[in-house]
């Protein structure tokens, strides 16, 4: 914080962050409407948007490599932002436990008292590590069907229903967490495209990590 | 209708090929050459355009004697057929004559068949359409489907001059593979009539003089439980799943609206 006077906004994430998590939105999109017609056939129309088959096959295999990326953009160009990330999300206390029952209640528009949040709130904590396995279910059974020559065939054999229930549970999640960026939490959404938030919005939703921050500017002024 | 059933008989083989000629003739398929790799057998294995191979295994016998092991390999159409559940598109399916067959029409070339036979039967063949873009379908030996329509047998089956092959009542020609079983017993201690129950039977059903794995069939093929765990659990779970994702969406959106509506009444300041 190189404001030493109270500010408006607060930085929350760096440009790295911000990068990696909308190219793996964009991949993700694009890999879900490119197999979407493969699932049913009410999308077959959709084949035709990509030229065939082939097409949709083609796109869904760039698609695919640039869902490899984002971790690799945030190792190395926000490698402070992912150590925060990691550090967060395999840290679970109390008051993360204590935020779902409330959440729930504030989720069906009740009367509720959510406990101070870290960085990231225990929901996309929560978030994060479905996206994660999920990620992973994806690309490495991905991976087995794009090259199967590579891979024994009880191997291979596995990589369908896996990619397959990675693609339920995946979308299952990314529809959770866009309802929450747009619904509930609509301020958030500048954190992850401008990269700040209001300092109003840092005490309401992550209440612990604006203390940390009123802390360390404590410490820098009596130092 | 009686069941019918397409019968080879590998001990009758004299390795003559002229099933092999039968079905490119029937299925207007074009041939193939390949590399003479060194073995006498014609193709490597089966391709989008070769429905059918004589395989040629070599063998010692117990009394040290050489010997080839033909065998007529092509789709066993299987009672639970791993190339149908696995398609996506639904566009491979079995026929009232218990034929496997893919429809071109509805297949899109994803190769999810081809990855899923057991028996690396099914395979894709490439073309071109007219403005100069390739596209892929999956493609194998259907029985000859349409000949079965016409009250004819297989192609392979009726250019068959040593028995080996057959098609005939499922009944009759199962009793009769099991007397010829007993009989070649002395000769093949290892034969075997090979109409794998794991996958609930085949139609093509074959009298094997060894092993299935000589012959690198598997043994005792089943339902792969990565097939069970996909079709019966992952699919309808899965929409399930995105049903109920729905569902908590709207339910949210719902009782939000009732419960923010309320909260105005008392005075409320959350407009939003
Ligand atoms: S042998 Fe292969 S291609 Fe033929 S029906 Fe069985 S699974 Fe399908
Ligand atoms: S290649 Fe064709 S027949 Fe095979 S699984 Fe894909 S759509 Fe189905
Ligand atoms: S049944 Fe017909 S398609 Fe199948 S191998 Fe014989 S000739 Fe070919």
């Amino acid at each position: 914080m190189s404001n030493e006077k109270t500010p408006k906004t607060i930085k929350r994430f760096n440009k790295g962050f911000i990068v990696a998590h909308w190219v793996n939105a964009i991949a993700f999109f694009t890999l879900y409407i490119s197999a979407l017609p493969m699932y049913t056939e009410f999308f077959d129309w959709l084949y035709v948007v990509f030229g065939g088959p082939a097409g949709a096959r083609l796109v869904h295999r760039i698609a695919a490599v640039a869902f490899m990326l984002p971790l690799f953009i945030m190792i190395i160009f926000d490698f402070k932002g992912f150590k925060n990330w990691m550090k967060n999300i395999f840290s679970w206390k109390k008051h993360d436990l204590m935020f779902f029952p409330q959440f729930l209640r504030e989720f069906f528009g009740l009367k509720a008292k959510v406990p101070k949040q870290d960085f990231f709130n225990a929901g996309e904590k929560i978030n994060s590590w479905l996206m994660i396995v999920t990620t992973l279910m994806l690309i490495s059974s991905g991976l087995v069907m794009w090259f199967p020559a590579f891979f024994p065939s009880a191997v291979l054999w596995w990589a369908y229903p896996i990619h397959n229930i990675g693609l339920g549970l995946a979308v299952a999640v990314a529809v959770g967490h866009i309802y929450m960026s747009l619904v509930t939490a609509r301020p958030s959404m500048r954190g992850i495209t401008k990269g700040d938030v209001t300092e109003e919005y840092a005490k309401d939703h992550h209440g612990r990590w604006y203390d940390e921050l009123q802390e360390e500017k404590q410490q820098r002024k009596q130092a | 209708m009686a069941d019918y059933i397409k019968f080879v008989d590998v001990t009758k083989c004299d390795g003559c090929r002229a099933c092999m000629v039968a079905c490119k003739n029937w299925n207007d398929l074009p041939a193939q050459p390949e590399e003479f790799t060194g073995s006498i057998q014609s193709h490597n294995t089966l391709t989008a355009n070769t429905w059918n191979v004589i395989t040629y295994d070599e063998q010692v016998t117990a009394n040290g004697n050489f010997e080839w092991l033909f065998r007529h390999k092509s789709c066993h159409h299987c009672g639970e057929a791993f190339c149908e559940k696995a398609c996506p598109e639904t566009a491979i399916s079995h026929t009232k004559f218990g034929s496997v067959v893919v429809d071109a029409d509805k297949c899109v070339g994803c190769g999810y068949c081809v990855n899923n036979c057991q028996f690396g039967v099914i395979q894709l063949a490439t073309y071109v359409d007219d403005k100069g873009k390739e596209y892929r379908k999956a493609q194998k030996c259907d029985l000859c489907t349409g000949r079965l329509e016409e009250g004819l047998r297989p192609a392979c089956v009726t250019s068959c001059h040593t028995n080996c092959l057959v098609y005939d009542e499922k009944e009759k020609v199962l009793a009769e593979a099991e007397k010829r079983l007993a009989k070649i017993k002395e000769r093949f201690p290892n034969a075997n009539i090979y109409n794998p129950p794991g996958i609930k039977g085949t139609t093509t059903v074959y009298l094997l003089a060894d092993k299935p794995t000589v012959y690198g069939l598997p043994e005792d093929p089943k339902v792969a439980l990565s097939q069970i765990v996909w079709k019966d659990y992952a699919q309808p779970l899965g929409k399930m799943m995105l049903g109920a994702t729905t569902m908590a969406v709207i339910g949210a959106a719902i009782s939000t609206a009732i419960n923010k509506g309320k909260g105005e009444h008392e005075g409320g300041q959350d407009h939003e």
